[in-house]
């Protein structure tokens, strides 16, 4: 998976990998990753999650090879 | 609808970009509108603003962005420049083009446009202090 813009300062990488069960929801997910980067824990829920290039809610259920991203709020302009 | 994104490090040169302008003769309104870094950041000032973006995501959701675009407005065009990297204060870092008949339309799109990346692209910013 992929941290962005000041996620990827809070974790302290940009890129990890984390091998999960079968049928492990984004949600999920996201209580793996504040459990092994408490840092990201102030900024839960405001948490932007994407697998692939879309936008995805925690019930989504990951496959296979999935890349998901976590960001902060999109900045653009 | 014609579409053109360019997402890059580059200065943004409204001149060449008004000059490259094709309408057709239907068209009657143009609306553009440049995103232009300011030289404060809430209280503190800045230089600069660095931003950032997840880029295959970013093509990705503007695409999708223009794809509602042209369900709701008959839009000949849009072009849309945003730029990565340092933008010094007052340079611009985000373009905006929309052609349309008229200009309800137009203004609208381009509302719109910059309403939903607002919301939905990947792109982030860092200012850069003094």
């Amino acid at each position: 998976m992929k941290f962005w813009s000041y996620f990827a300062d809070l974790t302290g990488c940009k890129k990890t990998e984390i091998k999960l069960a079968d049928y492990t929801t984004l949600g999920q997910v996201h209580t793996t990753v504040l459990e092994q980067f408490p840092k990201l824990a102030g900024a839960k829920n405001s948490t932007l999650k994407a697998v692939g290039l879309e936008y995805e809610d925690d019930d989504f259920v990951l496959s296979d090879g999935d890349e998901v991203s976590f960001f902060p709020p999109v900045q653009g302009g | 609808m014609k579409t053109e994104l360019t997402i890059s490090t580059g200065a943004i040169d409204e001149t060449a970009l008004a000059e490259r302008r094709e309408m057709g003769v239907g068209m009657g309104a143009v609306v553009c509108f440049s995103g232009v870094v300011r030289g404060s950041e809430g209280d503190a000032t800045i230089t600069a603003i660095a931003y950032e973006a997840h880029e295959e995501m970013a093509r990705h959701q503007f695409a999708l962005i223009f794809d509602a675009v042209e369900k709701r407005w008959p839009v000949e065009s849009v072009r849309l420049v945003h730029r990565l990297g340092g933008v010094p204060v007052n340079e611009p870092s985000l373009w905006v083009e929309v052609t349309a008949p008229h200009r309800a339309e137009a203004f609208d799109a381009c509302q719109f446009l910059i309403d939903e990346m607002k919301q939905k692209v990947p792109i982030w910013k860092k200012p850069i202090p003094v």
